[in-house]
């Protein structure tokens, strides 16, 4: 694996779960370009078809980060999220996808720095598994005519 | 013994959940705890909202953001040294207001009705119980036809019903919408920061 | 401390429980066990060569387990009386210590605890309080976080004698905080844990920021309070001279302390209540002001010394305002913490006046007591017949009846307090007590009921409190029901079941049954037998039918006239509500009932003498009105 090569990461965060104003700013402020932080309002919000625009647009990793069960800003939100998500993470799966390109982190409201523990994790990871080259098959959005 | 006319606070008090409302002596835990000043909206404060149902400013407390953004996770419940469900304090409060006629300010969720097919999903999965399936007077092959529709007074605009609808019938609108949401996420692949290896 | 081991007078009993207390006002009996501590209190002088020599090594929780001891130790080197101690679960038995001690021969393995049997006049209980332990608020870290300290631990840091000589220092890494947090109320005004304030806090978390400051002059200390309370003498001033020395004071009760995992320092979250807005404030070492709690052994001690606690776990004074010092056992004072939380003004003011109340009961031969005590009619106890009984020795909140089967109960005349209601539970009728006899009771009964009873509502009042209410109710002007008739008992447990069924025998249109709250008897326990008792009549008058509201149990503090006056006028309009053909109807259906359970009643001696008294009375006095 060549040194160069970085690996591209959909960070889709829940508006309410990172407590600490530092770890917000870093969010976003500072966060390199290989990353793209989407902010939804609620983890349940998380649609599998952004998951699926974001793979088939080539994105090597995502990371879906919300409040952590009990905790949920909308009751049940992220509940909801991890039922669909999970679904949908085992479908891609099927479909030929690695396992851990798509990562869950529920981060509870004091876990000051774990948010970017939780991106060297997935970006580790994927640079041991390289590229995306299964179903990144797409140049534009999903449901677009070409 | 009281013959003082019913005031702003006895209404609140009066309406199940609001009655803990005058054991609050403004700590500010709910405050710090809720998520909703920090992030979204700075304006937002339980506890001077309890604090100007108390000194019977109903109008200012109508038109409060707090009582509208309130989503009800109980986060503040029990970190709160009183005790105070304040969710139900504010629920009282928001039940005052739609019944003075006033309504919602949030953008909430938004059925298409061309394309609903009624099938119940969105009102399976709403934390909120916001939706309900109701006949429209529009006739298909002698029925009326059934839809979706959003109690806006209930709508916390939290996306679930967005992300499970099959036919994308249901959505919330702007920034958060799928198409919205999509293009974000296509503008960044297509940046010329990141290369498209596809 | 050293001057009180010297008198000649004072007998200081260190490392020494009380497991027994037996006897009365004046001639208490307590057996204490004197814990051997392995080393011989008449040998030691204190030298500390076998501390020395030991090679185990423990945590000292004098000083909050920041510093360790060795197993032969002194908690702290000003202990009193100077004796070391050899503590037996970590010592590995290599007798170090005892080749240390050599000619001396102090230490002494097969040491063995000592029951002792002392004679005392009076007990002064004053054992202090406890802290609340942060660590189950998982939102402040304590315990998880190592720059979160409790202000115990910190008073131990920034004592010249602790385990850093006075230098103040973050647990982490050991460098001297810039910043520092000192939290109010964790624990303390907080319905999750302990609902009362804490009393002191304020004023110490105020002390040890000036401490620090005068020490540490750039630290920059924060104050996260939710009200300061500074009530006493030169306290508000002292609050002052702190805001005066820079220490930064926010109104806001933090939500929850993050930690950053490298620097290790700590992001408090609170709002700031003045700006109405969230503020997240970077600091090197937070200390939180827990609350102060009973001490976890005060079961124990509550139940050794028959003392009683109020709601929370402090001992209860005999009358809150009146009798602060007193427990509701004679003989036996509260003084300090263990009573409800205060400073150290008022416990050395409680404690000294706690000493010149014992101070009476030593210096006299002679104890008054109130005469109102029960006696026992040994002819008619079934127990002096060889019958298994004991319910009167079960009823006493003050364990003043003996009772052993074949004997006659006897009740110890100094330990009885007059609450009557081993009198009313007795079933047998062998018990009465003084002024309060079944007989004088039954007499004022007749008199109040004589004349149109079916229009009355007879009120059990006890002495203390619903009394107390119906006073007040009358003093504050509050309208209730004239046909009221109060009846004084001292305790709802006198209230017998005899007396409510006579009372519906001779017609009584409604008969109220009321007391104190539970937690505020002044007979320990008296309201809760009373309450039984009322519940078993409830039931029995649901199962005959009787109209409900006609016989309430209402409990009625001494403050609360407004309720006495709410409940009889409630009364009034049940009656009210029921035609009187009816109730004429009902009265007379219950009457063989209600004759046939009162009927015990009538074998009570004097009872027919004291009713014959009173009837002729009412024939003298309505035949000179005529």
């Amino acid at each position: 694996m060549s040194d160069k090569w970085t690996p591209r990461i959909v960070v889709f965060q829940c508006q309410y779960c990172l407590y600490s104003e530092a770890d917000q700013k870093w969010m976003d402020t500072q966060l390199p370009p290989h990353i793209k932080l989407i902010q939804v309002p609620c983890t349940g919000r998380i649609s599998p078809l952004f998951v699926l625009n974001a793979i088939q647009g080539g994105t090597d990793g995502i990371l879906i980060s919300g409040c952590q069960p009990e905790k949920c800003h909308y009751k049940e939100g992220n509940l909801g999220a991890r039922r669909q998500l999970d679904a949908f993470r085992r479908f891609l799966t099927y479909l030929g996808l690695e396992e851990g390109r798509i990562r869950f982190a529920w981060i509870d409201v004091s876990e000051r720095g774990r948010i970017q523990q939780e991106l060297a994790g997935l970006e580790k990871t994927i640079q041991a598994m390289g590229p995306i080259t299964r179903l990144a098959t797409r140049a534009i959005p999903v449901g677009e005519k070409r | 013994m009281n013959h003082q006319p019913e005031t702003f606070a006895d209404q609140v008090r009066a309406i199940p959940g609001g009655e803990h409302l005058e054991l609050c002596y403004s700590c500010g835990t709910c405050v710090s705890k809720c998520m909703i000043q920090q992030k979204v909206e700075p304006e937002y404060n339980p506890r001077r909202l309890l604090h100007k149902v108390m000194i019977d400013l109903d109008q200012e407390a109508f038109a409060d953001k707090t009582t509208w953004l309130c989503s009800a996770c109980d986060l503040c419940y029990p970190a709160c040294p009183q005790q105070i469900h304040i969710s139900k304090v504010i629920g009282a409060i928001k039940q005052l207001a739609v019944e003075a006629g006033l309504t919602t300010y949030l953008q909430t969720a938004v059925v298409n009705e061309l394309t609903c097919v009624a099938c119940g999903l969105c009102v399976e999965v709403c934390p909120y119980e916001a939706i309900t399936l109701v006949e429209t007077s529009v006739m298909f092959r002698g029925k009326a036809v059934t839809v979706a529709r959003v109690d806006p007074n209930r709508c916390m605009a939290c996306g679930l019903c967005a992300a499970s609808c099959r036919s994308a019938s249901i959505g919330l609108v702007d920034k958060f919408s799928n198409e919205a949401v999509v293009a974000e996420l296509w503008d960044w692949i297509r940046s010329p920061v990141v290369e498209v290896t596809a | 401390m050293v001057d009180a081991a010297r008198h000649p007078k004072v007998d200081i009993r260190t490392y020494t429980e009380v497991e027994r207390v037996d006897g009365y006002v004046g001639n208490f009996k307590v057996l204490l066990r004197e814990k051997s501590r392995y080393v011989r209190a008449d040998r030691c002088n204190g030298c500390g060569e076998c501390a020395r020599v030991c090679p185990i090594e423990v945590p000292n929780y004098f000083d909050m387990n920041l510093a360790p001891r060795k197993a032969a130790y002194v908690p702290m080197s000003q202990a009193v009386p100077l004796v070391y101690n050899i503590d037996l679960d970590a010592c590995i038995h290599c007798y170090k210590c005892v080749e240390a001690c050599g000619k001396l021969e102090a230490i002494d393995f097969s040491m063995k605890d000592k029951l002792v049997w002392e004679d005392v006049g009076a007990i002064i209980v004053a054992t202090g309080f406890s802290h609340f332990d942060p660590s189950v608020m998982p939102e402040y870290g304590y315990g998880r976080y190592p720059n979160v300290i409790t202000a115990i631990e910190m008073e131990r840091l920034n004592n010249t004698a602790g385990p850093t000589a006075g230098n103040v220092i973050r647990p982490s890494d050991g460098t001297n905080p810039r910043r520092l947090a000192i939290i109010n109320c964790v624990g303390s005004r907080d319905k999750h844990f302990n609902p009362w304030c804490s009393n002191f806090c304020c004023m110490y978390g105020i002390k040890n920021a000036v401490l620090l400051k005068q020490t540490y002059p750039d630290m920059d200390i924060t104050i996260y309070y939710m009200d300061i309370r500074t009530p006493s003498k030169g306290y508000e001033e002292f609050y002052d001279r702190a805001r005066e020395m820079g220490i930064r004071f926010i109104q806001g009760r933090p939500s929850m302390i993050t930690e950053d995992p490298e620097t290790r320092n700590l992001f408090v979250h609170s709002e700031d209540v003045t700006l109405g807005r969230v503020i997240e404030r970077e600091y090197d070492m937070v200390m939180l002001n827990q609350a102060a709690v009973p001490q976890p052994d005060v079961d124990t001690t509550s139940s050794v010394l028959n003392v009683t606690q109020s709601p929370g776990g402090w001992f209860m004074e005999y009358h809150p305002k009146l009798r602060p010092i007193d427990s509701p056992n004679d003989g036996v004072f509260l003084a300090g913490a263990c009573q409800g939380v205060k400073d150290i003004p008022a416990s050395v003011a409680q404690g000294s006046a706690a000493a010149s109340r014992a101070g009476r009961i030593l210096h006299s031969d002679q104890w008054e007591i109130e005469p109102i005590v029960a006696v026992v009619w040994e002819d008619r106890c079934v127990s002096a017949q060889g019958k298994k009984c004991g319910i009167c020795a079960k009823a006493c909140p003050y364990g003043a009846i003996e009772y052993e089967q074949g004997k006659a109960a006897h009740v110890v005349t100094a330990k009885c307090h007059g609450c009557g209601g081993c009198v009313a539970e007795c079933p047998h009728n062998a018990i009465t007590q003084m002024h309060f006899t079944d007989a004088q009771i039954l007499a004022q009964l007749h008199a109040l009921l004589a004349e149109r009873p079916e229009e009355k509502i007879l009120a059990f009042r006890c002495h203390w409190c619903s009394y107390g209410g119906a006073d007040l109710a009358g003093v504050s002007h509050f309208e209730y029901s004239s046909n009221e008739r109060g009846l004084r008992v001292m305790c709802s447990a006198r209230m017998d079941a005899d007396f409510i069924y006579e009372a519906f025998r001779l017609g009584a249109g409604a008969v109220l049954y009321s007391g104190c709250h539970p937690q505020d008897c002044n007979y320990i326990t008296g309201q809760r037998l009373g309450a039984a008792r009322a519940e078993r009549l409830m039931k029995a008058f649901e199962k005959m039918e009787m109209t409900p509201g006609r016989f309430r149990v209402e409990w009625i503090s001494a403050a609360e006239g407004d309720k006495y006056a709410r409940v009889i006028n409630e009364m009034q309009a049940v009656l009210n509500s029921i035609p009187k053909e009816k109730l004429m109807e009902e009265i007379e259906r219950l009457r063989p009932e209600m004759e046939k359970r009162a009927r015990r009643l009538r074998e009570v001696p004097q009872v027919e003498e004291a009713l014959e008294y009173s009837r002729q009375l009412e024939i003298a006095m309505v035949g000179e009105e005529a």
